[in-house]
């Protein structure tokens, strides 16, 4: 049984940060613009909280200054994309590539260094239960961070107003133009809070799940799975904490697989999660597919499983937004 | 009291806008008319703050301004209704009715949505996704919530597409009370000439751009299409005779259409060449896929088809449209051409088999039959709305036996749509079979040989011309008594 | 005016690469690296000798190969991101070929190239395949197709083909020479792989602008439902799109076995692919400028080898520069419509 909660508590360490990212590029992406610079966005941010823990000696300036690395990039994007009208893929993706060689050039000084982590936090009065106590008792702050994300950021998204104003961006920017809510503005600061988000995720990696920093760090690809959460999320936040929390048991149960195959390099098992990833998104779309459909019109009980996960994206989702060009 | 004062607008080389100028009271009813591309919405849209004007003034309460922006419109009074209401169709009832508004709870809303919705004699459910409703049930939504930012002008464009008779009914008659008893001024935006009549305590008239005539109901619709269109337009005339009624262009044996949401049928039809069969429905009823079904685009799940005595068990789009099956659809830009490809490009993509003499072909098919007068090297995206029907007219083979047009004359004026109808009819004459659907009623009467009535993803009638008037169609389209009519 | 508006053009084609000069220097600081200094070493590194030319040449070919192919899914709008695996597939399939062969000569070298080719195009179409039939993004399906073919090389350079004796991450065992590509008298870079880049380009260049079938790909990709209507069969032009451009990523891989390393490791593509991409964005997918990118940009990743020994500067320097580079030009141009705008506007 406590063996079992440790491998619980295994997996929402290593879902932390994937659970950050897929929550900043949900709320980006709610508003209509894909931040296809994950990847990039929090290795830099791993990079830059890293080194700013270790000049100052706190974890806590550092995932400050992830974060701010994160936003910053997102700027990059929200600006070329939203006011000056370049394509959102091309720029997330340069952004992806230089991102990542620019983590590695300016990180070269602080690879293989020690520097400090984010130790455990204790929720006292756990001890009595022991498996609650192994869930939460010790755990990296970064865990509490994410849980509280995800209500947050549910809480945000469908029970305030401004949440109200993100989806509705996100799903007619015309129609919220109409109605006097600032387009541009609204989609650059979902930009930012996402990219916020996403350089904690950064700082997560190097503070707490794979501490410090080199090249390779260890978090490379996991932007690109976050990307493929959020599709399989359906664009809300809680369905796509679970799907952070699939990967990370995946990712998690790779490590005594390995066990297992002793014969097979590690490295095989670290890349089982993009095949997931691939077969996730197909099984998502699945339902749209033509002789599936058939098949649900003959046997009707299979409809009920399709419908229990919608599907649905933002209706703008990728599609730029110019109020000169009126309606 | 608004005055709008020498407004401009210019897109390219169009003047949208030439210097208008024009005054609403409050507590009267206006008609704006014109054809398409007159100007009337580019005008409309000036006045509600979506459009910033070249140059001109804007006099709302005695204050002027020279532009502008929704919210400052909205503060204004000023409210306006576009034909495809500009809402979130992924969001909730409430929340399209809160968004944009004052800050309230959602408690807040639901009582305050309750409230008006009890004083116009409306119903709706909070909760409800706006995707769900029909097109005459968001507009409604979308006034009660421009009356609730306290607008005292409503802008309606065309409202009256797309919905049912008796919503149009409703509507008039919720614009009339708010008029004559809440002091409104209402302005409707359209091409129907019957509506204006019927609602307008004075008539605005716009032609190309220009600000052409004010008049006062009544007033003779003769008078009204003159100032309209510059000089009588002949209606067309009677429509050609099917020669051989007996003869089977298309069959149709319990076939279904499987779409990507919903199934259509099944379906026993038969259509004879030369024949012309309007379709009829609202938006979303099924003529969509009924169109997409017959060309190919999406799939016959189950019985067969038949064209030209082949009998057809699966309906492959490629072997289709070697049959000479041709489909046009209503959204030209966006499905049907390719928008930085030029005209010559278009021309040699659809008969590859003339690259040789391409220039000549162009030639004999566009300028000689079409009348198309562009340079072979415009882009298919500069070209006006008329061209773009031509060129896909033109990229039709002349000896093709089926054509499907979803609403053949969008967005065209009267010339054009004229011209277009013309060459249908001449198609048909020489022995093609025509299905088209069209939202204006009207244009479905006047050019259908029989009428097919489309309700909630049924064929529920199959109505001949004799007995194809507004009051009959426009009943079925609303799902009522279809029992009278033996859906074939 | 015609004279002031010469001028205003040259300065926005002069925007771009001073923005990214500047960008440059400006991430260059921090880690205190000295900017002539560390210019002239990317410059001296990658064009100083012959040999370091024809270094430059042994990345030009691959690049360039991918970078021509890349311009064919981009035709249709395709986003071919997984060519990196498909540089690593044409890779594995090359060495597979050669496998049981101990000697050899132009035939089997040939061969080993025609595999190459097939392998890239059999995992792009299963890319492709995803796409077209999956409604998979060609990105996701791409990018993880690129982890896997990753995957896939270590586990075969650990396993199936280890090299006798000991398994490690320095690669098969390598080939006889017999099986090497030419060379260029002594420089490390090979004339038929010079060739056949060239080839490869003046083939994606007839294709795309001379031919029905370009014609027909430029139209499925501005409108697919469009092309449907026109019967152009979208999804087997899509497919076909890939294909070639796969085979195009494979033909690299191959030239990657044959000619630099003569056996597979486990960064066979160093990155190639997705360098090819950035090359592809900077030319706005435009053929002409594609060649001298390529070339830039290969001089740019040899240049940057000496950085680490002369500097202790990590090289993904010439990656940064790169990266900017393009970024910058993304930006100029942004900026300059958005002025334009801006004085239309008012």
């Amino acid at each position: 049984m406590h063996e079992f909660a440790l491998v619980l508590a295994g997996i929402l360490l290593a879902g932390a940060p994937l659970v950050l990212a897929t929550l900043g590029e949900t709320i980006t992406e709610k508003a209509g613009v894909i931040n296809l610079s994950l990847d990039g966005t929090m290795l830099l941010s791993a990079m830059a909280a890293f080194a700013l823990a270790s000049a100052t000696g706190s974890p806590w300036t550092g995932a400050l200054g992830g974060m701010a690395v994160g936003a910053a990039v997102a700027a990059v994007l929200g600006l070329t994309n939203i006011y000056f009208g370049q394509s959102q893929l091309a720029v997330g993706f340069i952004l992806t590539l230089l991102c990542r060689d620019l983590a590695y050039f300016l990180g070269h000084a602080y690879s293989r260094q020690p520097g400090p982590t984010f130790g455990y936090w204790g929720i006292p009065g756990l001890s009595d239960t022991p498996v609650l106590d192994a869930l939460l008792g010790r755990q990296s702050p970064v865990v509490s961070m994410s849980l509280a994300a995800i209500v947050l950021c549910w809480w945000w998204m469908y029970k305030t107003s401004g949440g109200m104003r993100l989806r509705a961006v996100g799903e007619s920017p015309r129609a919220a133009f109409g109605r006097g809510i600032r387009v541009r503005l609204s989609r650059l600061m979902a930009c930012l809070a996402g990219g916020a988000l996403v350089g904690l995720a950064g700082a997560a990696y190097s503070l707490a799940v794979k501490p410090g920093w080199g090249r390779p760090q260890g978090c490379e690809g996991a932007g690109w799975i976050a990307l493929a959460i959020v599709i399989f999320g359906g664009w809300h936040p809680v369905r796509a904490a679970i799907g952070a929390y699939f990967f990370a048991t995946l990712q998690v149960s790779g490590i005594y697989l390995q066990d297992l195959f002793p014969s097979v390099p590690a490295q095989v098992f670290q890349v089982a999660p993009f095949p997931m990833m691939i077969v996730t998104l197909l099984a998502v779309n699945l339902g749209r597919m033509s002789f599936v459909q058939d098949m649900m019109r003959r046997y009707p009980i299979l409809k009920r499983f399709s419908g229990s996960w919608p599907i649905t994206s933002p209706a703008a989702l990728g599609q730029d937004f110019d109020p000169k060009k009126g309606l | 009291m608004i005055v709008l004062n020498e407004i401009s607008k210019r897109y390219g080389r169009v003047r949208a806008n030439d210097s208008i100028g024009l005054t609403l009271e409050p507590g009267r009813i206006y008609a704006l008319v014109g054809e398409n591309g007159a100007g009337k919405s580019t005008l409309m849209r000036i006045l509600a703050g979506h459009t910033v004007p070249d140059s001109g003034t804007i006099t709302v309460h005695g204050q002027s301004h020279s532009r502008l922006t929704p919210a400052l419109a909205a503060s204004l009074g000023v409210g306006m209704l576009y034909q495809d209401p500009l809402d979130f169709p992924a969001l909730q009832v409430w929340e399209n009715f809160r968004l944009g508004g004052t800050s309230r709870t959602r408690a807040q809303v639901v009582d305050k949505l309750g409230e008006l919705s009890n004083h116009l004699g409306v119903c709706f459910l909070p909760d409800e996704p706006i995707a769900s409703m029909t097109v005459g049930e968001r507009q409604l939504l979308e006034l009660l919530r421009l009356l609730d930012l306290g607008a005292t002008t409503l802008i309606l464009d065309e409202p009256t597409t797309g919905i049912t008779p008796e919503q149009k009914r409703n509507l008039f008659g919720l614009l009339t009370r708010l008029a004559r008893e809440e002091n409104h001024t209402v302005v409707l935006v359209t091409h129907k000439l019957s509506e204006a009549l019927e609602m307008a305590d004075a008539i605005f008239v716009m032609r190309q751009g220009r600000l052409t005539a004010r008049l006062s109901t009544p007033c003779g619709e003769d008078e009204l299409v003159r100032l309209m269109f510059g000089e009588a337009v002949e209606r067309a005339g009677e429509i050609p005779a099917v020669a051989s009624p007996g003869n089977r262009r298309l069959g149709l044996e319990a076939a279904t259409f499987a779409g990507p949401k919903y199934h259509l049928g099944p379906l026993n039809l038969s259509a004879a060449p030369g024949e012309m069969i309007g379709l009829a429905g609202l938006d979303g009823s099924g003529q969509e896929l009924f169109l997409r079904g017959l060309c190919g685009l999406d799939r016959l799940a189950e019985g067969s088809l038949l064209l030209d005595g082949r009998t057809f068990a699966s309906n492959d789009f490629k072997t289709l449209h070697k049959a000479g099956v041709h489909f046009v659809p209503a959204d030209r830009m966006s499905q049907a051409l390719f928008p930085d490809l030029s005209i010559r490009e278009h021309i040699l993509l659809a008969f590859p088999g003339q690259a040789g003499r391409l220039e000549d072909f162009r030639r004999e098919q566009c300028e000689e039959r079409f009348n198309l007068r562009a340079h072979p090297d415009t882009p298919a995206k500069s070209l006006s709305g008329g061209n773009q029907q031509r060129l896909l007219l033109s990229l039709i083979p002349e000896n093709a036996p089926l054509l499907l047009m979803e609403h053949p004359t969008r967005g065209l004026d009267a010339g054009s749509a004229r011209q277009v109808w013309e060459h249908l009819r001449e198609r048909c004459r020489t022995g093609a079979t025509l299905f088209f659907f069209s939202p204006d009623l009207d244009e479905v009467m006047e050019h259908s040989h029989r009428v097919l009535v489309f309700y909630d993803r049924m064929l529920v009638a199959d109505v001949p011309r004799a007995q194809a008037t507004v009051e009959t169609l426009g009943a079925l389209m609303a799902g009522k008594n279809p029992e009278a009519w033996n859906a074939a | 005016m015609p004279r002031n508006l010469w001028l205003e053009r040259i300065l926005w084609i002069l925007a771009a690469p001073l923005l990214a000069l500047a960008l440059t220097v400006l991430v260059a600081l921090p880690s205190g690296a000295p900017p002539l200094e560390t210019l002239r070493i990317l410059v001296l590194g990658g064009l100083g000798s012959m040999t370091k030319f024809g270094q430059v040449l042994t990345v030009f070919v691959p690049l360039m190969l991918c970078s021509a192919g890349l311009l064919i899914p981009f035709t249709a709008r395709l986003w071919n991101i997984g060519i990196e695996g498909q540089v690593v597939l044409g890779a594995i399939f090359c060495t597979g070929t050669l496998m049981p062969v101990d000697q050899g000569g132009p035939w089997h070298i040939a061969l080993a190239l025609a595999a190459g080719m097939l392998g890239g195009a059999l995992w792009a179409l299963l890319a492709g395949v995803l796409k077209t039939w999956g409604r998979v993004h060609e990105i996701f399906s791409g990018l993880g197709l690129n982890f896997v073919a990753m995957g896939l090389t270590i586990w075969l350079i650990f396993g199936p083909w280890k090299r006798p004796g000991v398994a490690s991450m320095s690669g098969t065992a390598p080939f006889d020479p017999s099986l090497w590509l030419d060379r260029m008298g002594r420089l490390a870079s090979s004339w038929t792989a010079l060739a056949l880049a060239c080839a490869g380009l003046a083939l994606v260049a007839w294709l795309l602008l001379r031919t029905q079938w370009g014609l027909g790909l430029k139209a499925v990709g501005q409108n697919p439902k469009a092309a449907r209507l026109f019967d152009l069969s979208p999804r087997r032009r899509m497919l076909q799109a890939f294909a070639l451009c796969g085979a195009l990523g494979g033909l690299a891989g191959a030239v990657q076995v044959l000619g630099v390393y003569h056996r597979l490791l486990p960064s066979i593509s160093s990155g190639y692919g997705y360098t090819a991409l950035l090359v592809g964005m900077m030319a706005s997918f435009r053929i002409l400028p594609v060649p001298f990118i390529c070339f830039f940009f290969a001089v740019l990743n040899v240049g940057s080898i000496q950085l680490p020994l002369q500097l202790n500067l990590d090289s993904s320097l010439s990656g940064v520069i790169q990266g900017l580079m393009v970024l910058s030009v993304f930006i100029t141009q942004g900026l300059r419509s958005w002025l334009i705008r801006r004085r239309e506007g008012c």
